[in-house]
């Protein structure tokens, strides 16, 4: 097995190569205090009481019994919250914290208790009465899509959630010219985040005009907007505070749940601090889900394997409510463009609402589908052309732009460094692909090969609204400094980088700095964490912030020395004159003479970012043209899988690689850890194992026994190998870690499956059950034409 | 959540008895791995539960040249994989044992609670019926034994009456020339199978096959003997072709459920290529003996 080097990039002090996490040892000695940890005087359990059908109309909701019940201080039902509905933006504002007159999922919540114990919560729950209408649901989008179905919202007809229809360049003229034209349907599963970390809420009232809600949020800013319209409070009464996060992967650590809402009700009521922990069952039953889509590519291409043009069409099954689904769907068509040149593109999209629990975003986010169905395809292409996957990616990939340069696609995405190329070529040489080429190894049941892919993902994400982050450092009279930010830390590592990065710039060490997590009272508000956007924009803000204050205690220096603010430098916490280094001071005695002289400076320093905000301007949903991204990353993967021809059971060998362009590896150690878990790991489980089985809006897997979630042993190391580019636009050349590496896993697996038996698996994941079958198909195929 | 029930814990097995015969509606729990998950999801809720872990003296695996080999009910997973006895006499039972599930509930799940919980999809009773295990059940009127054959009744379902516990299983000192194998389809290591099949072949003294058992887990409500394929086997000189042929007679016999793992006829497909794994082991073994 190959294994990732232990390398040093660039020339600094702290920055790029293996910084340890400033998390770790809190963490490792269980001092970390997650939601769940929070305990107060007086507290409450609360407890969400939920709906037995899928789709029903609430008629009556009967409190009477739970309220008498001992112990019991308050509940609450949906009709508390005054007709207020929240959504992913404006326009789709489609939900209620708890249902008030009809229920749209599983499982969704209709009323909530608070009592003086979980036990009693539990029992109140059982004894609040709902009379419910059940009505005929939807379960998949081939019946939401049906004339006459039944309608999940009422004013939404046909079930359409979302559907965009984006054309550029000529698609038509282009498949009539191309040599090749191939089309093919994909298909990809529902899928859990997978966070350990369930997620729970604290939330009390200091006084009956402010909040405070301390919860599992990767996004804080969201419950600090949504409560304040919520409970008619202005956002300076709203207060937020961030514990540590188990883990997030997209969807509902970014965004509000029922038991979210109640909490803070139910503290409202009874002016006592309210906790809801949210049980494993209710996380693996209603929380959201990646979204199952069908993908149907169209491709074109000259007889050399040249890309002509890409007509995609995804449909998708948005669940109950439309939460992120717009971005998904653009998501998963406006990068179809990369990573490889492609002129002439068209997507169609229709995303349904059904009566399953809602979906939205996943680690990956939207280009993980059509990533896949566009990268198996290639290797179709590529096998009908007799070309190799490796040469037919070459000849498509990206060149990375001249500096100054950039590269502009067909829907107007912008790439001002592209490593792709460079990518493919140290993936194929570190597997030693010529060699192992049109060789098939076969021992006894076993088959093994070797498949490729390559892809991209978007940093920095830009949405509609609010897209800077923002960072404030105060530097402590005896030299250390409190680094306050928006942004949030779920598991990434980006607490570590912001730290990081300011240590680097101030010249001092990281263990001087101490990061200050979301409270909103006091820390600078942040979109949050999602869309790759954490390191590339709060970095910049970092950058910025330790910037001013370094140019505020330059200029003290400079009066000390009698020279100018510019001739001053800061490195290893030693001050001094650049062109003569003898007349120097320390750190702390630079701060503490700043802080004491008089009249004596507080140094505050501040900074946000800029860079997400106006550069390229914001990316057009309805159009599907610009940038949604800051910059773009980019990978290229090889995976050796073994089959049993027998079973259909397949495993990944220790014979992987990804070779991976975040722009610069400003923590060698973070990104090689979040390809190889993050990244490949997530990848091999969306390509092999994981999926939630449905029936009627029940999920029949609900535990993670029967939910196949890999383990060390499934997924064993891959090796990472950096590769650079150094961006323009993110700070110190940084552009994201890890999302795109998360989208070239399943297409390589799957290739590698092809290599390894001649069957192509187009519906993820590859269970044993459905490569049994199609190794079955192969070998009656091959009987049948050798009988003629 | 759980319902809440009164909880006892007895150091022995007569503290034991009693109390099963005072309150007919108890509930053993051993390492409560299985229990635990059907008490979590409400599927029954005991008024009483009975705690038998601490009771050290059925936690024993003893071997005799005549009496063969003796394994207390509270014995964990863990101690009969590792165990150097089993590991030179029926080295099946280790290999059986090292995949099931993971270390963790291994240390703790015990092989009694195993076979009590009477899950068809269990590793442990398949293999027992291949080596002729015999089960001492006992209670306050006394103790008796019967054949693990015998002992699963249905899904979820075994020959306990009311009042007694498992307390050992016995199982025989092969005859000369026996091999005994065991296999299952895993996605996952430590996966229940999907399908399973424990196979013991018995060769006389000329290389024939004198007798053959073949069992199944997963493949119907009870761990499933395939006697059709067993026959196929016996008196015959064995090959690779008589393997397979035992292997589709065993399928036809499966009568496996379908779930979300797989459908009931990859299931039955699986019985072919499980049972046909497990024998050829089970074949090489014997001969080798
Ligand atoms: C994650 C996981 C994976 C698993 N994978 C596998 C697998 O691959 N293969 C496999 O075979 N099993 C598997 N199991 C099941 C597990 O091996 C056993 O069922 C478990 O060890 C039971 O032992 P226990 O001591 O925990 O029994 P408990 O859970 O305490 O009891 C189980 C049942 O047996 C009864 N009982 C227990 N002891 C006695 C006794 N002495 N007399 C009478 N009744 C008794 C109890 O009343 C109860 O009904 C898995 C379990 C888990 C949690």
């Amino acid at each position: 097995m190959a294994e990732t080097k232990s390398e040093v990039f660039g020339n600094f002090s702290i920055l790029g190569k293996a910084i340890p996490r400033v998390d770790a040892r809190a963490k490792v000695t269980g001092e970390a205090k997650y939601a769940a940890d929070y305990e107060f005087a007086d507290m409450l359990w609360g407890q969400i009481k939920r709906s037995p059908y899928p789709h029903a109309r609430i008629l009556n909701i009967d409190t009477s019994k739970a309220e008498r019940l001992p112990g019991v201080k308050a509940v609450t039902t949906g009709k508390d919250f005054g007709g207020f509905k929240w959504g992913w933006s404006g326009p789709t504002r489609d939900e209620e914290p708890l249902a008030v007159e009809k229920v749209r999922y599983l499982y969704e919540g209709v009323a909530a208790v608070a009592a003086v114990d979980e036990d009693t919560a539990n029992e109140a729950c059982d004894l609040i009465e709902v009379e419910y209408e059940p009505l005929p649901g939807v379960f998949d989008v081939l019946e939401a899509m049906k004339p006459g179905a039944p309608l999940v919202h009422e004013n939404r007809p046909g079930n359409i959630c979302v559907e965009y229809h984006w054309n550029f360049g000529d698609v038509d003229k282009a498949f009539a010219e191309s040599y090749l034209v191939r089309e093919d349907t994909f298909q990809t599963p529902r899928m859990a985040k997978g966070y350990l970390e369930p997620p729970a809420v604290v939330s009390y009232w200091p006084d009956s005009n402010h909040v405070v809600y301390i919860g599992a949020k990767g996004s804080p800013y969201f419950p600090y907007r949504l409560l304040s319209r919520c409970f008619n409070l202005p956002l300076s009464n709203v207060r937020i505070i961030t514990p540590i996060i188990g883990s997030d992967f997209g969807g509902t650590k970014n965004d509000m749940t029922p038991a979210d809402y109640s909490a803070v009700m139910l503290a409202k009521k009874t002016g006592r601090p309210v906790k809801i922990v949210t049980s494993q069952y209710d996380v693996l039953t209603t929380d959201l889900r990646r979204h199952p889509m069908w993908l149907t590519v169209k491709t074109g291409v000259t007889k050399d394997g040249i890309l002509k043009a890409t007509y995609l069409k995804a449909v998708a099954d948005g669940g109950a409510y439309t939460r992120m689904s717009p971005l998904t769907m653009m998501l998963t068509g406006c990068l179809t463009t990369l990573p490889y040149k492609l002129p002439n593109y068209k997507y169609d999209c229709y995303n349904y609402f059904t009566n399953n629990p809602s979906s939205a975003a996943m680690r990956g986010h939207g280009l993980y589908h059509s990533r896949f169905a566009a990268d198996v395809q290639l290797d179709m292409i590529a096998e009908e052309l007799g070309l190799d996957p490796v040469e037919i990616r070459m000849k498509n990939a990206i060149e990375n732009p001249e500096p100054g340069k950039v590269y502009t696609a067909v829907n107007d995405v912008h790439v001002a460094t592209c490593g792709v190329q460079e990518c493919i070529e140290k993936v194929a040489e570190a597997v030693n692909w010529k060699a192992r080429k049109g060789k098939k190894k076969v021992e006894g049941s076993k088959a093994y090969g070797m498949g490729f892919a390559a892809a991209t993902y978007n940093s920095g994400t830009k949405l509609s609204a609010h897209n800077a982050c923002a960072a404030i450092i105060r530097v402590c009279e005896d030299g250390s400094v409190n680094y306050l930010t928006g942004a949030t830390d779920v598991g990434q590592g980006s607490d570590t980088i912001m730290c990081a990065i300011a240590a680097e710039v101030l010249g001092i060490g990281l263990e001087d700095i101490d990061l200050k997590r979301v409270d909103t009272a006091f820390t600078p508000v942040d979109p949050g964490s999602y869309g790759s956007r954490v390191t590339v924009l709060a970095g910049q803000a970092a950058r910025n912030a330790a910037l001013d204050v370094k140019q505020q205690l330059l200029e003290v220096a400079a009066q000390q020395f009698g020279v100018k603010p510019e001739d001053v430098e800061i490195k290893n916490k030693q001050v001094f004159v650049k062109s003569n280094p003898t007349r120097n001071m320390s750190w702390e005695r630079l701060v503490r003479t700043a802080c004491y002289d008089t009249p004596g400076k507080v140094i505050i320093g501040r900074g946000y970012s800029t860079q997400g905000i106006s550069l390229l301007g914001l990316a057009d949903f309805s159009k599907g043209v610009g940038d949604i991204g800051t910059n773009y990353s980019f990978t290229a993967e090889a995976n050796e899988v073994e089959v049993d021809t027998e079973t259909g059971v397949v495993k990944c060998t220790d014979n992987s690689v990804i070779a991976h362009d975040c722009g610069f590896p400003l923590n060698t150690q973070a990104v090689e850890s979040q390809v190889q878990g993050g990244a490949y790991h997530q990848g091999i489980a969306a390509a092999i194992y994981e999926e939630f089985k449905m029936d009627s809006g029940q999920t029949l897997n609900a535990n993670l026994i029967d939910y196949k979630r890999p383990r060390a042993y499934e997924a064993p190391m891959t090796q990472v190998i950096h590769v650079l580019t150094n961006d323009p636009y993110g700070p110190f050349g940084a552009k994201e870690a890890s999302e795109g590496s998360c989208c070239s896993a399943p297409p390589a697996i799957v290739n590698a499956i092809y290599n390894a038996t001649g069957v192509w698996i187009k519906d993820l994941p590859t269970q044993p059950e459905k490569v049994f079958w199609a190794l079955k198909a192969k070998k009656e195929e091959k009987k049948g034409r050798k009988k003629k | 959540m759980i319902a809440d029930f009164e909880y006892f814990a007895p150091k022995t097995v007569k503290e034991a008895l009693s109390l099963l015969s005072q309150y007919k509606e108890a509930k053993i729990i051993a390492g409560g791995q299985s229990l635990l998950v059907v008490l979590k999801q409400r599927l029954f809720s005991p008024e009483y539960l009975i705690d038998i872990k601490g009771i050290s003296a059925l936690d024993y695996i003893n071997y005799e040249e005549g009496k063969g080999l003796r394994i207390g009910a509270l014995t964990p997973h863990r101690t009969i994989e590792k165990s150097p006895v089993i590991q030179k006499y029926f080295p099946v039972l280790s290999e059986m044992e090292n995949n099931i599930a993971t270390i963790q509930t291994r240390n703790w799940g015990t092989i009694g609670g195993n076979i009590c919980h009477g899950d068809p999809a269990g590793d442990p009773a398949p293999v027992f019926i291949a080596l002729k295990a015999k089960l001492k059940l006992a209670s306050l009127g006394g103790e008796r034994v019967i054949d693990m054959q015998e002992f699963s009744k249905d899904y979820l379902e075994v020959a306990l009456d009311p009042g007694e516990m498992l307390s050992e299983i016995q199982i025989p000192k092969p005859a000369p020339h026996t091999g005994t194998a065991h296999d299952k389809l895993m996605v996952m290591k430590g996966d229940m199978g999907i399908i399973g099949a424990a196979v013991s072949i018995v060769l006389d003294s000329k290389g024939k096959c004198e007798d053959a058992r073949i069992v199944l887990s997963n493949a119907a409500s009870v761990p499933l003997r395939a006697g059709k394929a067993e026959k196929k086997l016996i008196g015959k000189v064995l090959n690779d072709a008589l393997l397979a042929e035992a292997g589709e007679l065993a399928s036809a016999e499966a009568d496996p459920p379908a779930d979300v793992h797989g459908s009931a006829e990859y299931r039955r497909e699986m019985v072919k290529v499980f049972v046909r794994r497990a024998a050829a082991k089970a074949l090489e073994r014997a001969r080798a003996a």
